[in-house]
Protein backbone atom coordinates (compact mmCIF):
# COMPACT_ATOMS: atom_id res chain seq x y z
CA UNK A 1 0.00 0.00 0.00
CA UNK A 2 1.31 2.99 -1.27
CA UNK A 3 0.59 6.89 -0.07
CA UNK A 4 -0.43 7.53 -3.58
CA UNK A 5 -3.30 4.68 -3.41
CA UNK A 6 -4.33 5.65 0.13
CA UNK A 7 -4.96 8.87 -0.51
CA UNK A 8 -6.86 8.11 -3.47
CA UNK A 9 -8.69 5.43 -1.73
CA UNK A 10 -9.37 8.13 1.15
CA UNK A 11 -10.58 10.88 -1.13
CA UNK A 12 -13.10 8.25 -3.19
CA UNK A 13 -14.83 7.61 0.28
CA UNK A 14 -14.98 11.30 1.73
CA UNK A 15 -12.81 10.38 4.34
CA UNK A 16 -9.30 12.43 5.79
CA UNK A 17 -7.30 10.18 7.68
CA UNK A 18 -4.74 11.56 10.39
CA UNK A 19 -1.14 10.91 9.70
CA UNK A 20 -0.93 8.44 12.25
CA UNK A 21 -4.24 6.86 11.32
CA UNK A 22 -2.62 6.39 8.10
CA UNK A 23 0.15 4.26 9.15
CA UNK A 24 -2.50 1.87 11.13
CA UNK A 25 -4.13 1.14 8.02
CA UNK A 26 -1.43 0.82 5.95
CA UNK A 27 0.28 -2.13 8.14
CA UNK A 28 -3.42 -3.55 8.24
CA UNK A 29 -3.13 -3.20 3.96
CA UNK A 30 -0.03 -5.26 4.08
CA UNK A 31 -1.15 -7.82 6.57
CA UNK A 32 -4.43 -8.32 4.30
CA UNK A 33 -2.19 -8.60 1.60
CA UNK A 34 0.18 -11.00 2.88
CA UNK A 35 -3.17 -13.17 3.99
CA UNK A 36 -4.41 -13.17 0.82
CA UNK A 37 -1.67 -14.10 -0.49
CA UNK A 38 -1.84 -17.44 0.80
CA UNK A 39 -5.14 -17.82 -1.36
CA UNK A 40 -3.20 -17.81 -4.48
CA UNK A 41 -2.30 -21.41 -3.34
CA UNK A 42 -5.72 -22.31 -3.58
CA UNK A 43 -6.56 -22.99 -7.13
CA UNK A 44 -9.91 -21.42 -8.52
CA UNK A 45 -9.82 -21.29 -12.36
CA UNK A 46 -12.93 -23.59 -12.65
CA UNK A 47 -14.86 -22.63 -9.78
CA UNK A 48 -17.72 -20.40 -10.40
CA UNK A 49 -17.88 -18.07 -8.24
CA UNK A 50 -20.78 -17.47 -5.51
CA UNK A 51 -21.88 -14.47 -4.66
CA UNK A 52 -24.93 -15.72 -2.40
CA UNK A 53 -24.47 -18.60 -0.30
CA UNK A 54 -28.84 -19.31 -1.08
CA UNK A 55 -30.88 -18.89 -4.17
CA UNK A 56 -32.06 -15.72 -4.03
CA UNK A 57 -35.28 -14.59 -5.86
CA UNK A 58 -35.57 -10.89 -6.66
CA UNK A 59 -38.41 -8.90 -5.31
CA UNK A 60 -41.40 -8.05 -7.47
CA UNK A 61 -44.02 -6.02 -6.72
CA UNK A 62 -47.20 -4.39 -8.12
CA UNK A 63 -46.54 -1.98 -10.72
CA UNK A 64 -48.86 0.48 -8.30
CA UNK A 65 -48.02 4.02 -6.14
CA UNK A 66 -48.11 3.64 -2.42
CA UNK A 67 -47.15 5.82 -0.04
CA UNK A 68 -45.04 4.54 2.23
CA UNK A 69 -43.52 7.80 4.36
CA UNK A 70 -44.48 11.55 3.99
CA UNK A 71 -41.79 13.90 3.33
CA UNK A 72 -42.36 15.41 6.77
CA UNK A 73 -41.23 11.54 8.53
CA UNK A 74 -38.79 11.36 6.06
CA UNK A 75 -37.46 15.12 7.26
CA UNK A 76 -37.63 13.94 10.80
CA UNK A 77 -33.95 12.69 11.04
CA UNK A 78 -32.24 15.02 8.85
CA UNK A 79 -29.92 17.30 10.09
CA UNK A 80 -31.04 19.96 8.16
CA UNK A 81 -34.15 21.59 6.25
CA UNK A 82 -35.77 24.38 5.03
CA UNK A 83 -39.13 24.60 3.62
CA UNK A 84 -39.57 20.56 3.12
CA UNK A 85 -36.14 20.47 1.20
CA UNK A 86 -33.07 18.90 2.46
CA UNK A 87 -30.43 21.85 2.99
CA UNK A 88 -27.21 22.01 2.08
CA UNK A 89 -24.12 23.91 1.37
CA UNK A 90 -24.15 26.17 -1.72
CA UNK A 91 -23.11 23.80 -4.50
CA UNK A 92 -22.27 26.57 -7.47
CA UNK A 93 -20.50 29.54 -6.17
CA UNK B 1 -20.79 0.54 30.83
CA UNK B 2 -23.62 0.97 28.94
CA UNK B 3 -25.58 -1.94 28.02
CA UNK B 4 -28.84 -0.43 26.39
CA UNK B 5 -28.93 2.10 24.38
CA UNK B 6 -32.75 2.96 25.27
CA UNK B 7 -35.19 0.39 27.63
CA UNK B 8 -38.20 0.47 27.86
CA UNK B 9 -41.37 -0.95 29.84
CA UNK B 10 -41.08 -3.31 32.75
CA UNK B 11 -39.24 -6.59 32.52
CA UNK B 12 -41.36 -9.80 32.09
CA UNK B 13 -40.83 -13.54 30.92
CA UNK B 14 -41.43 -12.85 27.66
CA UNK B 15 -39.38 -9.56 27.37
CA UNK B 16 -36.86 -9.74 24.77
CA UNK B 17 -34.15 -6.94 23.77
CA UNK B 18 -32.92 -5.87 20.15
CA UNK B 19 -29.05 -5.53 19.72
CA UNK B 20 -28.82 -1.73 18.26
CA UNK B 21 -28.37 -3.04 14.57
CA UNK B 22 -32.19 -3.59 14.31
CA UNK B 23 -34.86 -1.16 13.25
CA UNK B 24 -37.09 0.35 15.57
CA UNK B 25 -39.90 2.74 15.26
CA UNK B 26 -40.17 3.95 18.58
CA UNK B 27 -36.89 4.35 20.00
CA UNK B 28 -33.51 5.51 18.33
CA UNK B 29 -31.36 2.85 16.13
CA UNK B 30 -27.64 3.94 16.25
CA UNK B 31 -25.46 1.12 15.35
CA UNK B 32 -23.35 2.04 18.00
CA UNK B 33 -22.06 4.54 15.56
CA UNK B 34 -22.09 8.40 16.30
CA UNK B 35 -22.94 8.51 12.64
CA UNK B 36 -26.44 7.49 13.80
CA UNK B 37 -26.97 8.75 17.42
CA UNK B 38 -30.65 9.44 17.63
CA UNK B 39 -31.42 7.87 14.39
CA UNK B 40 -35.09 7.20 14.68
CA UNK B 41 -36.50 4.71 11.92
CA UNK B 42 -39.09 4.96 10.05
CA UNK B 43 -40.61 1.47 10.55
CA UNK B 44 -40.09 -1.81 12.28
CA UNK B 45 -38.16 -4.63 11.24
CA UNK B 46 -40.37 -7.21 10.50
CA UNK B 47 -38.99 -9.57 13.59
CA UNK B 48 -40.18 -7.34 15.80
CA UNK B 49 -43.75 -7.79 13.79
CA UNK B 50 -43.36 -11.76 14.34
CA UNK B 51 -41.83 -11.36 17.86
CA UNK B 52 -45.36 -9.35 18.90
CA UNK B 53 -47.60 -11.64 17.06
CA UNK B 54 -45.63 -14.34 19.33
CA UNK B 55 -46.60 -12.33 22.16
CA UNK B 56 -42.70 -10.75 23.33
CA UNK B 57 -42.40 -7.54 24.41
CA UNK B 58 -39.50 -5.70 23.42
CA UNK B 59 -37.63 -4.60 26.02
CA UNK B 60 -34.97 -2.20 24.69
CA UNK B 61 -32.24 -1.53 22.28
CA UNK B 62 -28.71 -3.26 23.74
CA UNK B 63 -25.54 -1.10 22.35
CA UNK B 64 -23.47 -2.66 19.76
CA UNK B 65 -19.89 -1.87 18.25
CA UNK B 66 -19.78 0.47 15.61
CA UNK B 67 -21.71 -1.45 12.67
CA UNK B 68 -21.20 -4.65 14.78
CA UNK B 69 -17.94 -5.98 12.50
CA UNK B 70 -15.80 -5.50 15.92
CA UNK B 71 -14.71 -7.99 18.37
CA UNK B 72 -16.82 -7.85 21.59
CA UNK B 73 -18.67 -4.18 21.00
CA UNK B 74 -15.27 -2.07 22.41
CA UNK B 75 -15.84 0.54 19.02
CA UNK B 76 -19.40 1.80 19.96
CA UNK B 77 -19.54 5.48 20.40
CA UNK B 78 -21.41 4.82 23.91
CA UNK B 79 -18.35 2.59 24.82
CA UNK B 80 -16.98 -0.53 25.25
CA UNK B 81 -18.38 -3.27 28.41
CA UNK B 82 -15.84 -4.68 30.71
CA UNK B 83 -17.21 -7.11 33.09
CA UNK B 84 -16.27 -7.39 36.94
CA UNK B 85 -12.85 -9.50 36.18
CA UNK B 86 -12.23 -6.23 33.77
CA UNK B 87 -12.65 -8.32 30.87
CA UNK B 88 -14.12 -6.91 27.43
CA UNK B 89 -17.54 -8.19 27.34
CA UNK B 90 -20.65 -7.27 24.61
CA UNK B 91 -23.26 -5.90 25.87
CA UNK B 92 -25.88 -8.40 24.17
CA UNK B 93 -24.28 -11.31 26.18
CA UNK B 94 -24.60 -8.95 29.69
CA UNK B 95 -28.34 -8.31 28.79
CA UNK B 96 -28.81 -11.70 27.83
CA UNK B 97 -27.31 -13.42 30.85
CA UNK B 98 -29.43 -10.90 33.34
CA UNK B 99 -33.24 -11.89 34.57
CA UNK B 100 -35.06 -9.07 32.88
CA UNK B 101 -35.11 -10.59 28.95
CA UNK B 102 -35.56 -14.15 28.02
CA UNK B 103 -33.40 -13.29 25.14
CA UNK B 104 -31.82 -11.02 22.50
CA UNK B 105 -32.32 -10.72 19.01
CA UNK B 106 -28.29 -10.05 17.50
CA UNK B 107 -27.12 -9.25 13.83
CA UNK B 108 -24.57 -11.25 13.16
CA UNK B 109 -21.89 -9.72 10.54
CA UNK B 110 -18.47 -10.44 11.49
CA UNK B 111 -19.52 -12.85 14.76
CA UNK B 112 -19.46 -11.04 17.31
CA UNK B 113 -22.44 -12.62 19.42
CA UNK B 114 -20.95 -15.90 18.68
CA UNK B 115 -17.47 -14.85 20.56
CA UNK B 116 -19.89 -12.90 23.07
CA UNK B 117 -21.73 -15.98 23.74
CA UNK B 118 -18.61 -18.11 24.13
CA UNK B 119 -17.25 -15.61 26.55
CA UNK B 120 -20.20 -14.52 28.38
CA UNK B 121 -21.16 -18.41 29.10
CA UNK B 122 -24.72 -17.18 26.96
CA UNK B 123 -26.06 -19.59 24.43
CA UNK B 124 -26.62 -17.97 21.03
CA UNK B 125 -27.80 -19.71 17.32
CA UNK B 126 -27.12 -17.86 14.00
CA UNK B 127 -29.39 -19.92 11.65
CA UNK B 128 -29.11 -20.74 8.26
CA UNK B 129 -29.04 -17.64 6.15
CA UNK B 130 -32.07 -16.46 4.80
CA UNK B 131 -34.50 -18.22 6.64
CA UNK B 132 -34.87 -15.02 9.24
CA UNK B 133 -35.83 -11.57 8.04
CA UNK B 134 -33.37 -9.32 7.18
CA UNK B 135 -35.51 -6.30 6.49
CA UNK B 136 -35.02 -3.74 8.90
CA UNK B 137 -31.52 -4.31 10.05
CA UNK B 138 -28.57 -2.00 8.94
CA UNK B 139 -26.95 -3.34 6.37
CA UNK B 140 -23.84 -4.10 6.82
CA UNK B 141 -22.56 -7.75 4.58
CA UNK B 142 -25.36 -8.60 2.95
CA UNK B 143 -24.31 -11.58 1.69
CA UNK B 144 -23.31 -12.83 5.29
CA UNK B 145 -25.16 -11.04 8.17
CA UNK B 146 -27.55 -13.26 9.69
CA UNK B 147 -30.32 -12.55 12.86
CA UNK B 148 -29.82 -14.39 15.56
CA UNK B 149 -31.06 -15.46 19.07
CA UNK B 150 -28.91 -15.15 22.50
CA UNK B 151 -30.76 -16.51 25.47
CA UNK B 152 -29.37 -17.97 28.86
CA UNK B 153 -30.18 -21.63 27.65
CA UNK B 154 -30.97 -23.80 24.20
CA UNK B 155 -34.27 -24.47 24.92
CA UNK B 156 -34.82 -20.45 25.10
CA UNK B 157 -33.02 -20.04 22.15
CA UNK B 158 -35.03 -22.99 20.10
CA UNK B 159 -38.20 -21.18 21.55
CA UNK B 160 -37.82 -17.48 20.43
CA UNK B 161 -35.93 -18.57 16.96
CA UNK B 162 -39.03 -20.69 16.52
CA UNK B 163 -40.73 -17.47 16.40
CA UNK B 164 -38.51 -15.46 14.19
CA UNK B 165 -38.01 -17.65 11.33
CA UNK B 166 -40.21 -18.09 7.76
CA UNK B 167 -40.45 -16.12 4.53
CA UNK B 168 -40.60 -12.46 4.24
CA UNK B 169 -41.62 -10.89 0.73
CA UNK B 170 -39.60 -7.94 1.92
CA UNK B 171 -36.05 -9.56 1.85
CA UNK B 172 -34.92 -10.68 -1.42
CA UNK B 173 -32.63 -13.27 0.32
CA UNK B 174 -35.76 -14.95 2.46
CA UNK B 175 -36.17 -18.81 1.55
CA UNK B 176 -39.50 -19.90 1.22
CA UNK B 177 -41.56 -21.23 3.70
CA UNK B 178 -41.35 -24.64 3.29
CA UNK B 179 -37.15 -24.13 3.55
CA UNK B 180 -37.87 -21.93 6.68
CA UNK B 181 -39.93 -24.55 8.15
CA UNK B 182 -37.21 -26.99 8.47
CA UNK B 183 -35.35 -25.47 11.17
CA UNK B 184 -37.59 -25.90 13.26
CA UNK B 185 -38.45 -29.78 12.40
CA UNK B 186 -37.11 -32.15 14.66
CA UNK B 187 -34.24 -33.77 12.77
CA UNK B 188 -31.93 -36.59 13.29
CA UNK B 189 -29.88 -36.61 16.81
CA UNK B 190 -25.88 -35.61 15.66
CA UNK B 191 -23.92 -39.08 16.28
CA UNK B 192 -20.77 -38.11 14.45
CA UNK B 193 -18.64 -34.49 15.06
CA UNK B 194 -15.46 -33.27 13.19
CA UNK B 195 -13.46 -31.22 15.26
CA UNK B 196 -11.25 -28.55 13.06
CA UNK B 197 -8.65 -29.06 14.46
CA UNK B 198 -5.96 -26.76 13.35
CA UNK B 199 -8.23 -23.99 14.74
CA UNK B 200 -8.14 -25.90 17.99
CA UNK B 201 -4.52 -25.61 17.51
CA UNK B 202 -4.58 -21.77 17.03
CA UNK B 203 -6.58 -21.09 20.05
CA UNK B 204 -5.01 -21.21 23.90
CA UNK B 205 -5.03 -23.63 26.38
CA UNK B 206 -8.02 -22.74 28.09
CA UNK B 207 -10.22 -22.94 24.92
CA UNK B 208 -8.53 -26.63 24.11
CA UNK B 209 -10.05 -27.25 27.90
CA UNK B 210 -13.51 -26.51 26.25
CA UNK B 211 -13.21 -28.00 23.43
CA UNK B 212 -11.85 -31.48 25.12
CA UNK B 213 -14.23 -30.83 27.59
CA UNK B 214 -17.40 -30.85 25.15
CA UNK B 215 -15.55 -33.52 23.53
CA UNK B 216 -15.78 -35.57 26.75
CA UNK B 217 -19.57 -35.37 27.38
CA UNK B 218 -20.26 -35.90 24.07
CA UNK B 219 -18.58 -39.18 23.63
CA UNK B 220 -20.04 -40.07 26.97
CA UNK B 221 -23.43 -39.57 25.07
CA UNK B 222 -22.29 -42.08 22.69
CA UNK B 223 -21.39 -39.52 19.93
CA UNK B 224 -18.30 -40.26 18.11
CA UNK B 225 -15.78 -37.33 17.59
CA UNK B 226 -13.14 -37.22 14.87
CA UNK B 227 -10.11 -34.94 14.40
CA UNK B 228 -10.20 -33.53 10.77
CA UNK B 229 -7.73 -31.89 8.88
CA UNK B 230 -9.07 -28.27 7.80
CA UNK B 231 -6.52 -26.28 6.08
CA UNK B 232 -9.16 -25.39 3.40
CA UNK B 233 -11.43 -23.62 6.17
CA UNK B 234 -8.56 -21.33 7.36
CA UNK B 235 -9.10 -19.61 4.17
CA UNK B 236 -12.65 -18.32 5.15
CA UNK B 237 -10.88 -15.70 6.95
CA UNK B 238 -9.48 -13.52 4.80
CA UNK B 239 -12.14 -14.23 1.97
CA UNK B 240 -14.77 -13.00 4.76
CA UNK B 241 -12.99 -10.29 5.26
CA UNK B 242 -12.36 -9.00 1.63
CA UNK B 243 -16.13 -9.77 1.25
CA UNK B 244 -17.31 -8.32 3.80
CA UNK B 245 -15.38 -5.13 3.73
CA UNK B 246 -16.25 -4.98 0.05
CA UNK B 247 -19.98 -5.03 1.40
CA UNK B 248 -19.76 -2.91 4.35
CA UNK B 249 -17.79 0.04 1.65
CA UNK B 250 -21.26 0.13 -0.86
CA UNK B 251 -23.26 0.54 2.53
CA UNK B 252 -22.57 2.58 4.70
CA UNK B 253 -21.45 4.90 1.40
CA UNK B 254 -25.10 6.20 2.40
CA UNK B 255 -23.74 7.97 5.27
CA UNK B 256 -22.58 11.58 3.89
CA UNK B 257 -24.45 14.20 6.69
CA UNK B 258 -26.86 14.91 3.99
CA UNK B 259 -30.52 13.03 4.29
CA UNK B 260 -29.86 11.46 7.60
CA UNK B 261 -27.12 10.87 11.12
CA UNK B 262 -24.59 13.60 11.86
CA UNK B 263 -23.58 16.19 9.78
CA UNK B 264 -20.39 17.99 10.54
CA UNK B 265 -20.52 21.59 12.16
CA UNK B 266 -17.42 22.58 10.32
CA UNK B 267 -17.87 23.04 6.93
CA UNK B 268 -17.20 25.73 4.49
CA UNK B 269 -19.10 23.55 1.09
CA UNK B 270 -19.96 20.64 0.31
CA UNK B 271 -17.03 18.14 -0.19
CA UNK B 272 -15.67 19.56 3.40
CA UNK B 273 -19.48 18.61 5.00
CA UNK B 274 -19.13 15.04 3.41
CA UNK B 275 -15.24 14.28 4.17
CA UNK B 276 -15.82 16.21 7.81
CA UNK B 277 -19.13 14.43 8.29
CA UNK B 278 -17.71 11.14 7.63
CA UNK B 279 -14.45 11.46 9.30
CA UNK B 280 -15.42 12.72 12.34
CA UNK B 281 -18.28 10.20 13.20
CA UNK B 282 -16.94 7.01 12.06
CA UNK B 283 -14.51 5.12 14.60
CA UNK B 284 -10.69 3.77 12.74
CA UNK B 285 -11.85 0.26 12.45
CA UNK B 286 -14.65 1.00 9.92
CA UNK B 287 -12.81 3.56 8.54
CA UNK B 288 -10.28 0.62 7.60
CA UNK B 289 -13.13 -1.59 6.90
CA UNK B 290 -14.14 1.14 3.88
CA UNK B 291 -10.89 1.57 2.46
CA UNK B 292 -9.92 -2.17 2.10
CA UNK B 293 -13.62 -2.48 0.72
CA UNK B 294 -12.66 0.07 -1.63
CA UNK B 295 -9.37 -1.25 -2.22
CA UNK B 296 -10.65 -4.95 -2.98
CA UNK B 297 -13.67 -3.73 -5.15
CA UNK B 298 -10.96 -1.05 -7.52
CA UNK B 299 -9.70 -2.19 -11.32
CA UNK B 300 -6.73 -2.97 -9.91
CA UNK B 301 -7.82 -5.34 -7.38
CA UNK B 302 -11.00 -7.11 -8.66
CA UNK B 303 -10.17 -9.74 -9.93
CA UNK B 304 -7.62 -10.56 -7.67
CA UNK B 305 -9.17 -10.31 -4.20
CA UNK B 306 -12.63 -9.78 -4.91
CA UNK B 307 -13.30 -12.20 -7.34
CA UNK B 308 -11.06 -14.88 -5.95
CA UNK B 309 -12.95 -13.93 -2.58
CA UNK B 310 -16.26 -15.11 -4.49
CA UNK B 311 -14.59 -18.44 -5.95
CA UNK B 312 -13.09 -19.24 -2.41
CA UNK B 313 -16.60 -19.07 -0.80
CA UNK B 314 -18.00 -21.88 -3.12
CA UNK B 315 -14.50 -24.16 -2.49
CA UNK B 316 -15.37 -23.41 1.17
CA UNK B 317 -18.94 -24.39 0.57
CA UNK B 318 -18.16 -27.13 -1.43
CA UNK B 319 -15.94 -28.59 0.99
CA UNK B 320 -18.13 -27.99 3.72
CA UNK B 321 -20.94 -30.38 1.95
CA UNK B 322 -18.46 -32.70 1.50
CA UNK B 323 -17.38 -33.19 5.31
CA UNK B 324 -21.66 -33.03 6.21
CA UNK B 325 -21.46 -35.88 4.15
CA UNK B 326 -19.48 -37.88 6.24
CA UNK B 327 -20.23 -35.98 9.86
CA UNK B 328 -23.84 -34.36 11.62
CA UNK B 329 -21.50 -31.59 12.49
CA UNK B 330 -18.59 -29.80 13.15
CA UNK B 331 -17.17 -28.32 16.37
CA UNK B 332 -14.41 -25.80 16.58
CA UNK B 333 -13.81 -22.87 18.74
CA UNK B 334 -15.65 -19.41 18.58
CA UNK B 335 -12.29 -17.49 19.92
CA UNK B 336 -8.75 -17.90 20.30
CA UNK B 337 -9.18 -17.18 23.85
CA UNK B 338 -11.54 -17.65 26.76
CA UNK B 339 -11.34 -13.92 27.97
CA UNK B 340 -10.05 -10.67 26.27
CA UNK B 341 -8.60 -7.87 28.89
CA UNK B 342 -10.08 -5.00 27.29
CA UNK B 343 -6.90 -2.97 27.15
CA UNK B 344 -5.38 -5.84 25.02
CA UNK B 345 -7.60 -5.52 22.19
CA UNK B 346 -6.12 -3.62 18.69
CA UNK B 347 -8.17 -2.18 16.70
CA UNK B 348 -7.85 -5.10 14.14
CA UNK B 349 -7.60 -7.96 16.86
CA UNK B 350 -10.92 -8.93 15.24
CA UNK B 351 -9.82 -9.65 11.80
CA UNK B 352 -7.40 -12.06 13.43
CA UNK B 353 -10.48 -13.99 15.51
CA UNK B 354 -12.56 -13.71 12.26
CA UNK B 355 -10.25 -17.04 11.70
CA UNK B 356 -12.99 -18.59 13.85
CA UNK B 357 -16.11 -17.10 12.59
CA UNK B 358 -15.83 -16.51 9.46
CA UNK B 359 -16.57 -20.18 8.12
CA UNK B 360 -19.95 -19.95 8.78
CA UNK B 361 -20.42 -16.74 7.89
CA UNK B 362 -19.09 -17.11 4.63
CA UNK B 363 -21.15 -20.25 3.70
CA UNK B 364 -24.13 -19.05 5.88
CA UNK B 365 -24.50 -22.28 8.04
CA UNK B 366 -26.21 -22.50 11.01
CA UNK B 367 -23.99 -22.50 14.46
CA UNK B 368 -24.74 -22.93 17.76
CA UNK B 369 -22.60 -21.12 20.62
CA UNK B 370 -22.87 -23.21 23.89
CA UNK B 371 -20.35 -23.98 26.32
CA UNK B 372 -17.97 -21.21 24.99
CA UNK B 373 -17.27 -23.56 21.59
CA UNK B 374 -19.35 -23.78 18.70
CA UNK B 375 -20.83 -26.35 16.32
CA UNK B 376 -21.59 -25.95 13.04
CA UNK B 377 -23.98 -27.64 11.18
CA UNK B 378 -25.41 -27.97 7.58
CA UNK B 379 -28.52 -25.77 6.10
CA UNK B 380 -31.28 -26.66 8.39
CA UNK B 381 -29.86 -28.72 10.92
CA UNK B 382 -30.93 -25.74 14.10
CA UNK B 383 -32.85 -28.37 15.83
CA UNK B 384 -29.90 -31.09 15.80
CA UNK B 385 -27.55 -28.60 16.87
CA UNK B 386 -29.55 -27.38 19.79
CA UNK B 387 -30.34 -30.97 21.07
CA UNK B 388 -26.70 -31.38 21.08
CA UNK B 389 -25.69 -28.33 22.27
CA UNK B 390 -27.95 -29.00 25.65
CA UNK B 391 -25.88 -32.44 26.48
CA UNK B 392 -23.53 -29.67 27.22
CA UNK B 393 -24.15 -26.42 27.56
Amino acid sequence: MNTDTLQKLEKLNQLCLTEAEKSTVTAFFDQQADLFSCLEQINTENIARMVHVMPILTVVREDREIKLFTRDALQESAPETHDGYWQVPRLIE
Amino acid sequence: MKLYITEQGAASANTVALDDMILTKNAPTSAGSKMLDGYQGLFDADIIGRLEAAGYTIGGKVNVGEFSIDLLGETSYYGACTNDQGNLTAAVAEVAKSDGVKAVISLDVNGMPRRAAAMAGTVFVKPTYGTVSRYGTIPVACSGETVGVMAKSTADCRQVLGHLVGHDDKDGTSLSDAECAQVKTAAAPIRKVAVLQSMVDAADDATKQRINSVCDTLKAKGVEITAVDDAIYKAASPAWNALMCAELCNNVSRYDGIKFGYRTPNYTNIDELYVNSRTEAFGLLLKTAILYGSDVLSTENYMRVYDKALRIRRVICDAFAALFAQYDAVLLPACSKTAYKSDAVGTYTVMDEALFTAPASISGLPVVVAGGVQLMGKAFSEDSLLTAAAMYE
